[in-house]
């Protein structure tokens, strides 16, 4: 089994008085992307900060690489962890150029050394070379994001720490940068931590998620794991929309107003959640009978998706089913809603 | 069921102002270092402060009592307490009006009225004073008073505003005409509150050199509290009397002290994101152009116009004779001389004060902080015989020594060092360092390689202002500087008190044009804050 | 980086060199006679050229004012590094006296000062005199409209009409003179007419001014400052004239510029030779031949040929250490004047 990159074990940390992080235990696998995803202000940027080294833990220990780098007691300072940091704005040093930002950490090296490594680096983040003359004000957010980042690879860090890495992008750019970013780090193979509070983000090029909430995880695991297995409410709706009906399980099957549909939970009534894209809207003429069938009321229109608000017959509340958008179903239209696949029995 | 944000709405900002600090404030422990030099500074503030409360418990409280509370004190008190209370609005209004001007709209000149605004402060408050009571005879009084500090002193607030104006990011004000203000409205509600530091530090530092001020209302007739001080030096010649007066002066800085820190609130340093924001476009003033022009015109011939007017006058009448070259060249080398070692000295030691006031939080940091400006409140003659006293008794060969001019000089103006080396460090956003440190830099490198470099145009604006000071400094060089010690300063005084005024005035001129250069200095390394 | 650090030493080296060189031009010959001089600097450089020339003793000086002198000596007490202090005032010369900081003067210089020229204790001696006038507005005043005597300005029909700097110790030396000669009723009552009529400067310069402006009719100021200023540029003497009071008048007293030797002084000797210099004849004859306008008081040197004779002016006899500085303060302070 190899060393974990990162290993962070029991972790609590208080401002004034205000805890904010409580017993967080995370571990990171060379070479893999994790994402702690959580909104504004749960502690994860505390957390990072942390683990870059410029707050100490009141409690628990951290360790990169093997080595215990921080505990209550001592702590490695953040010049000697070899960590590379990216901060939420960039924070490029604006007195000097990008090549100089880039080059900073490579202090001792020779110049055309460093000159080539520099021109290296601004090829892997996808920058013209000629941008090294450049000044960070000269540059547009996405680009000093990318500097920033190149900046942070120049030292071979054994761990990246990113912090909300693409929310200073407008939302076009985000997708591509996202992947991009993702997919240059998993290319140089670098252990990655990011933190964002977009979920689509932290799904899409993490290896592994983990879900804070109030300075906890909720929930640590793959993608898949977190999204279709979640274990707490929080999460699910974190993760993205749900869709909540009362039913009553026996044997492994829920029975709700949409059907039959298969869960894993104890017989009783209980709340089953699914997810919208479970759902799938066929128009029925009006003559088939009106068991399972709800009016549409309501669509939007989302480029590839639509949202059908749907009525469902009954008093239960409006439904929303995600689908895609070719030939919608139209409002007023009477439809039939499926249930595919299993669902989630939440406590 | 409502989805969860999937991300701010951003538009396509290169930076984003950062709004005042949410998380838990980050209070950064000064190093061994920093605390040691920081406790140097401290405990030589104390020296005049301990002199005055010495002086204080030696006079008694019954005759303290009896020498504070006299109609004519009360008097005096009442004149001091209006001066401050009415110039510094007032400078207020013009700094600001002045630097606004000046920095952001698109009159014709601005590269000429920018260095311009900071000379007055080198005209030596005599001649200010003199000049003006021979352009209205009859002038005397408060508004006298008024009128003669504000046109001296301008500068302090115009200079620190006109800085910060060029650092501000435009997005916001951008943002704000899109949300319908009009130009009044963007300035009021979007760009003042910005420079309220700026502000209120150019507001304490005109307002306890007001306190200290003596002799630029020597011809105007209007006395304020310093001159019961004198008074008591002059009759009783026991500095015990004249010292513990001046601690009422102490309690008056304090109080602006207090009323400094509670209209700063907790918005210790404004932050402008790491980013550099793009320069703002200079607003259109069209039919105004003329009024502008006018204003500044106006402006510079009382403040400059005036006092150097009278000077020319002087040497016209005195011919080429007065330009005795040997002394002058002599007063001009000794007074460069002393002038760069204290600025270079007094910005140095500035830095781990403003240090610990900027990234250290609670009681100590603010009362370190305000220590230096109480010292500066104080008359000149009580710091210096504060220090006569301390320095015969107790380190004897230090007497009339360079060190020990220096470290009056140093004591006399660690402020006007302090509240630009403040506003500079205040400006290096902490992620930015701790960038550097992520990225392999130790702390001192970190110092060295980011916040030094970023300081650099703040400290050169500091250094600048302790050098105009000390080339105008009198009493503590009289009193303090080895024998033999000729400044400019010190040559004017002399001839001019035995009415020589002819004499006097190329030394004058001479402290005057030498202040040019290093306004220009100052201006150019401020320019380059702009391109952070 | 290597070049931060090699700027940072360049700095570091040009600081020392000028700190050396500044510090050089410090340093005091020990064999030098230092005088801590609140005279006007232009006179005693010509005694201390003078003096220099005859005995070839060197000598620096310290320039400053009486108030800041002073204070500074009795700070400085037995650790002081001065030899002589000069004033341009007495109420300095008697408080460090006071102070008990003046050796005795040799006998030879005391000689050469005639008895109401110098304090009975022997322990300074006035080197130069000043004398007490009325200087008028000729526009405002016709001579035979000139107050009597300095009593006359506390009546009412001088309201408004004349000026003086209550706050500079040579007026108050001019109250401390009507104090002794008058008593302190007297005085009292010439106090409050002050504080009625009169318009407060800061000092005699301003006075001046003032009234050369017509702002008032008259003031009260010493001699030397007009004859100064009509040597040079007039502008602010060129509409005034002066008037003596005369007859024992406290306004024809006249103050004297001291010189003691410190009981400190390791030079003493040195420092009485010079002591007994400025108060003979070639020291004498700077204050006649030069253009300070002040009066010479010892050796029998005649005053400079612009002024009116000394001994005509019929001053007042007062023995300068007795004047009570502090009642002066006291009556002052009660009057609202200070």
């Amino acid at each position: 089994m190899t060393v974990a990159t990162l290993e962070v074990n029991g972790i609590a940390k208080s401002f004034n008085g205000h805890t904010v992080l409580h017993d967080i235990d995370l571990s990171l696998q060379p070479g893999t992307t994790t994402a702690v995803v959580g909104a504004s202000g749960c502690g994860k940027t505390t957390l990072l900060r942390l683990i870059a080294g410029f707050e100490s833990p009141d409690a628990g220990t951290i360790s990169i690489d093997g080595r215990q780098v921080a505990s209550p007691q001592r702590a490695v300072a953040p010049h000697r962890r070899g960590v590379g940091y990216v901060a939420q704005d960039g924070a490029l040093f604006p007195h000097l150029t990008v090549g100089q930002n880039i080059a900073y950490g490579l202090r001792g090296t020779a110049r055309d050394e460093v000159r080539a490594r520099v021109a290296e680096l601004l090829e892997t983040v996808a920058l013209d070379p000629s941008y090294a003359a450049r000044r960070p004000h000269e540059l547009s957010g996405g680009q000093q994001q990318r500097v920033a980042l190149a900046r942070a690879l120049a030292r071979h860090p054994v761990l990246m720490l990113l912090d909300e890495p693409f929310s200073a992008l407008d939302t076009g750019l985000r997708a591509s940068t996202r992947k991009a970013v993702a997919g240059l780090l998993a290319t140089a193979g670098v252990t990655t931590l990011l933190v964002t509070h977009d979920q689509e983000e932290a799904l899409s090029i993490a290896d592994q998620v983990a879900v804070m909430r109030d300075g906890r995880f909720t929930q640590v695991g793959t993608p898949q794991q977190v999204y279709r297995q979640p274990t707490d409410r929080f999460t699910a709706e974190f993760l993205g929309d749900c869709i909540s009906l009362p039913c009553t399980v026996a044997s492994g099957i829920a029975e709700c107003a949409l059907g039959r549909v298969p869960v894993q939970a104890a017989d009783g009534p209980a709340t089953l959640v699914l997810r919208p894209e479970q759902l799938v809207a066929t128009v029925v003429s009006d003559s088939e009978h009106l068991d399972g069938v709800g009016t549409v009321i309501a669509t939007e229109f989302l480029g590839h998706d639509v949202l059908l608000t749907i009525d469902p017959a009954g008093e239960a509340a409006p439904l929303i089913v995600r689908q895609h958008s070719f030939n919608p179903p139209p409002i007023d239209a009477k439809v039939r809603i499926e249930v595919v696949g299993a669902g989630i029995v939440l406590t | 069921m409502v989805a969860p944000p999937v991300g701010r709405a951003d538009d396509q900002t290169q930076s984003h102002p950062t709004a005042p600090v949410s998380r838990p404030d980050r209070a950064a422990r000064p190093g061994p270092l920093v605390s040691a030099a920081v406790a140097i500074v401290v405990a030589a503030t104390l020296i005049p402060l301990g002199y005055v409360a010495w002086a204080a418990v030696s006079i008694g409280w019954t005759k303290a009592y009896h020498l504070v509370v006299r109609p004519r004190v009360g008097e005096l008190l009442f004149n001091t307490v209006a001066l401050v209370v009415i110039t510094v609005p007032l400078c207020v209004v013009i700094g600001v009006g002045v630097a606004w001007l000046v920095e952001r709209t698109d009159l014709a000149g601005r590269a000429f009225w920018r260095p311009l605004f900071v000379a007055p402060l080198a005209v030596p408050a005599f001649v200010n004073s003199y000049a003006w009571v021979g352009v209205i005879p009859s002038l005397h009084g408060l508004w006298a008073g008024v009128v003669v500090s504000t046109l001296s002193y301008f500068p302090f607030m115009y200079l620190p505003v006109a800085a910060t104006l060029r650092r501000l990011d435009p997005a916001i004000e951008e943002s704000a005409r899109a949300l319908g203000s009009n130009s009044a409205g963007v300035f009021f509600r979007v760009v003042l509150p910005q420079l309220r530091l700026a502000i209120l530090g150019g507001g304490l530092l005109i307002g306890v050199h007001l306190l200290a001020e003596y002799g630029a209302f020597a011809m105007v007739r209007f006395d304020t509290f310093t001159v019961a001080i004198f008074q008591q030096f002059q009759v009783t010649f026991d500095g015990a009397a004249g010292s513990m007066l001046a601690g009422v002066l102490v309690l008056l800085c304090l109080a602006l002290l207090v009323a400094e820190a509670l209209a700063r609130g907790r918005a210790r340093f404004s932050r402008v994101g790491s980013g550099a924001p793009r320069a703002a476009t200079p607003i259109r003033l069209g039919r105004n152009v003329i009024t502008g022009q006018v204003a500044l015109a106006a402006l510079a011939v009382l403040a400059l116009g005036v006092p150097v007017w009278t000077l020319l006058r002087w040497l016209w009448i005195g011919g080429a004779d007065v330009w005795v070259f040997d002394d002058i060249v002599t007063a001009l080398g000794q007074t460069i001389g002393l002038a760069t070692v204290a600025a270079v000295l007094t910005t140095v030691l500035a830095f781990p004060v403003a240090w610990v006031a900027v990234r250290s939080s609670g009681l100590l940091a603010r009362a370190v902080e305000g220590a230096n400006y109480v010292t500066s409140s104080l008359p000149g003659i009580v710091t210096a015989l504060a220090l006569v006293t301390v320095t015969i008794h107790l380190a004897p060969p230090l007497y009339q020594s360079i060190t020990l001019i220096v470290f009056a000089y140093v004591l006399l103006f660690m402020p006007r060092a302090l509240v630009n080396v403040r506003a500079g460090l205040a400006q290096v956003p902490p992620s930015l360092e701790e960038a550097s440190r992520s990225l392999g830099s130790s702390p001192a490198a970190t110092f060295l390689r980011v916040t030094l470099r970023l300081t650099a145009p703040a400290t050169a604006a500091g250094a600048s202002l302790v050098f105009v000071a000390v080339a105008t400094e009198l009493t503590a060089t009289l009193l303090l500087a080895p024998t033999g010690t000729s400044t400019l300063s010190m040559r004017f005084w002399s001839l001019s008190s035995e009415l020589d005024y002819a004499a006097a005035a190329p030394y004058a001129l001479v402290l005057v044009v030498l202040a040019v250069p290093v306004t220009l200095v100052l201006f150019r390394q401020s320019t380059k804050v702009a391109a952070l | 980086m290597r070049r931060g650090w090699s700027r940072i030493a360049a700095l570091v080296s040009v600081l020392a060199v000028v700190l050396g060189a500044t510090a050089c031009s410090g340093s005091e010959d020990k064999n030098e006679l230092l005088i801590y001089n609140a005279q006007h600097e232009s006179l005693t450089k010509e005694w201390i050229d003078a003096f220099t020339k005859e005995t070839g003793i060197k000598v620096s000086y310290r320039q400053g004012g009486d108030t800041e002198l002073g204070n500074q000596l009795i700070a400085e007490g037995e650790a002081s590094p001065a030899d002589v202090f000069l004033t341009e005032n007495s109420p300095a010369m008697a408080a460090v006296e006071r102070a008990g900081l003046f050796a005795d003067l040799n006998a030879d210089t005391i000689g050469q000062v005639p008895a109401q020229y110098r304090p009975a204790s022997g322990k300074w001696t006035g080197v130069a005199a000043r004398t007490t006038v009325f200087v008028y507005n000729k526009a405002k005043l016709q001579p035979d409209q000139l107050p009597k005597s300095l009593l006359d300005l506390e009546q009412p029909k001088w309201k408004g009409r004349w000026g003086a700097p209550p706050a500079k110790a040579d007026f108050q030396a001019i109250v401390a003179a009507l104090l002794q000669l008058k008593g302190d009723a007297a005085t009292a009552q010439w106090l409050a007419g002050m504080k009625a009529n009169a318009a407060i400067y800061n000092d005699n310069i301003a006075t001046l001014k003032a009234v050369n402006a017509g702002e008032v009719d008259g003031g009260v100021i010493y001699h030397y400052y007009w004859f100064r200023d009509q040597a040079k540029t007039k502008e602010m003497s060129g509409n005034t004239a002066l008037y003596y009071f005369r007859n024992q008048d406290p306004g024809a007293f006249v103050s004297l510029s001291g010189g003691g030797v410190l009981k400190s002084s390791r030079k003493a000797d040195k420092a009485q030779q010079f002591l007994k210099f400025i108060t003979g004849k070639a020291g004498q004859e700077v204050l006649e031949k030069g253009d300070s306008f002040e009066y010479p008081v010892a050796s029998g040197v005649p005053a400079n040929p612009a002024l009116a004779p000394l001994a005509d002016l019929q001053a007042p006899a007062l023995d300068p250490s007795t004047l009570d500085a502090q009642k002066v303060t006291d009556l002052m302070t009660k009057a609202g004047l200070l």
